[in-house]
């Protein structure tokens, strides 16, 4: 198809995909006395919105933090070292990562409730500090690098741990840059497990909070729910346009493989 | 070099130990958990109350119209959007072939609803289908007459799946165009000089070496439109009449609102086992690829 046409119909795409976008902003700006950022203000002080985004930033923060060190970890042991049955089990964790993350729902509620963990950080974070997804990277990663600098600091009589995270972990940057993409946008977005594992709206999340605000009894307008939606997604979005490359990279990396 | 590797086991021990225990108390005693539950009557008001009933909820699933209209709703949503969303992706993908001017723009305007929640995008496409949202005001301009595209039961379900294609076509066509990156050029030069058309190229050069990314998208999505949830809960409820009741969203129903905890866990073993069925088929895919030793 000659480049022209090809160009036409693609800009054709760029407005189907951009104009709900741009009309969801639109009616956020747009109040009774014309063009404003009234909704915002009125959004953000409405209760707890801005504790929805504060809940949002801890949790994130904690589940990044905790994948980073503990899938940097287990991926680095899986790749380098012999355990007996370590590939079985390989195997197994990643048989598990595709498979529908419903079906532990209702125990996982349960195994909260039991240990009086719903509505706090605790039951938000706790069973999301490990992405097998990850561990899967980074084994991967782990794997096409030489083991010659390994081998020299243990020559040196450097200790495992000191290998790991003195000589192995600055290596890792590519890799831990993707696990840290898809970790933050997972968490960000994610709204099943948080919105079954909080009862009260100070622990609510952004996803779970903006969909409780549309339908509470008294629902609110649209105006003041877009202003809502764009606030949330605003982080995201903010991140998308500076790192665009790096995260379109990451989130397909394990995709087109 | 294998001794001294044993030796050190402890070390490694500790690098599995953290992966181990959140694993093994978030992942693993839920997942048997959830198989036993399936066997009890197990109502978190009356937890005093739980019986063994056997396979009983295994068999009220045989004969239960909600679950029907839920499976059979799902299985519509899959088939519907699956083979669209991947033929529009790959339409795009080809789009975007060679060097094309402003592509950093079409690629991030098509990435971006890939990184929103599904909540903000559900909320945004329920006003778009309001009464007086854009789209009614949209048809009006051409004189035809406004619906509840959301309120009718024959087109709430329709409505969503449009929706889906919507938000996940740009996605998948990324994919299926950095696949098409190691198609090389010269490919399209002998198509071009044999004087292949648009159609001829895509049938003989860029499907053929497409193939295991394309059946890799659809693997991914169908597991992922299986379990399709937020959209439902933000937009209908399930409604109207249950016409959008999906299989999550009836799980979410049986446990959460109507607390039988035992026909839940039967629900979404349901739901694991429909896209189990496609994981398997999705390693299968995958294997021989990773064989080739691509590094990530």
């Amino acid at each position: 198809m000659m480049r022209g046409v090809r160009f036409v119909v693609l800009a054709a795409v760029l407005v189907a995909m951009a104009y709900p976008l741009a009309w969801m902003i639109a009616i956020s700006l747009k109040t009774a006395d014309g063009v404003s950022l009234r909704y915002y203000g009125e959004v953000w002080q409405s209760g707890p919105f801005d504790r929805y985004f504060v809940n949002s930033f801890v949790v994130a923060a904690i589940v990044l933090a905790g994948n980073l060190l503990f899938c940097t970890m287990a991926g680095y042991a899986f790749a380098r070292y012999r355990i007996r049955g370590g590939k079985l089990v390989f195997l197994l964790v990643l048989s598990t990562i595709m498979l529908p993350k419903q079906v532990i729902l209702v125990p996982l509620y349960i195994l909260m409730q039991r240990m009086g963990l719903i509505d706090t950080y605790w039951a938000l974070t706790l069973p999301f500090l490990v992405d097998p997804f990850n561990i899967f990277l980074i084994r991967q990663y782990v794997s096409t690098i030489p083991t010659d600098c390994e081998e020299a600091a243990r020559m040196d009589g450097a200790g495992e741990f000191t290998i790991l995270f003195r000589v192995v972990f600055p290596m890792l940057k590519p890799v831990l840059a993707v696990v840290a993409i898809h970790t933050c946008l997972t968490n960000w977005n994610s709204f099943l497990f948080p919105f079954i594992l909080t009862h009260s709206a100070s622990m609510r999340t952004l996803p779970v909070g903006l969909a409780m605000l549309s339908q509470g009894a008294h629902s609110i307008d649209w105006g003041h729910l877009m202003a809502g939606a764009v606030v949330s997604a605003l982080p995201v979005v903010a991140a998308f346009l500076v790192f665009q490359r790096r995260i379109i990279g990451g989130l397909t990396a394990g995709m087109s493989k | 070099m294998t001794n001294r590797r044993r030796f050190v086991l402890p070390p490694v021990a500790w690098f599995l130990l953290p992966w181990a225990a959140v694993y093994a108390a978030f992942f693993v005693f839920p997942f048997v958990f959830s198989f036993v539950l399936a066997f009890l009557d197990y109502n978190p008001l009356n937890v005093a109350n739980t019986r063994f009933v056997g396979t009983a909820n295994f068999a009220r699933l045989f004969g239960d119209p909600a679950f029907g209209g839920a499976l059979r709703n799902t299985i519509l949503f899959v088939v519907g959007t699956v083979p669209v969303t991947t033929a529009l992706a790959l339409g795009v993908a080809g789009l975007m072939r060679g060097k094309i001017p402003l592509k950093g723009a079409f690629k991030a305007a098509l990435f971006l609803p890939s990184i929103l929640s599904v909540v903000v995008i559900a909320l945004l496409f329920k006003l778009f289908y309001a009464p007086g949202g854009a789209l009614n005001q949209a048809l009006a301009g051409f004189g035809v007459a406004g619906h509840g595209w959301l309120t009718d039961p024959r087109t709430a379900l329709p409505a969503i799946m449009a929706m889906d294609v919507w938000a996940a076509v740009g996605y998948y066509a990324i994919v299926l165009d950095a696949a098409r990156t190691s198609i090389p050029d010269s490919l399209y030069e002998a198509a071009e000089l044999e004087g292949a058309g648009a159609w001829a190229t895509f049938r003989h050069v860029t499907f053929p070496l497409l193939k295991p990314a394309i059946a890799f998208v659809l693997v991914i999505n169908t597991i992922r439109s299986f379990q399709v949830f937020v959209e439902v809960l933000v937009m209908t409820q399930g409604g109207p009449l249950g016409s959008t009741n999906t299989l999550v969203m009836y799980l979410y129903d049986t446990a959460f609102r109507r607390l039988d905890y035992g026909y839940a866990s039967v629900v979404a073993y349901a739901v694991f086992l429909l896209s189990g069925v496609f994981s398997i088929i999705a390693m299968r895919r995958l294997r021989p690829e990773t064989a080739e030793g691509r590094p990530i």
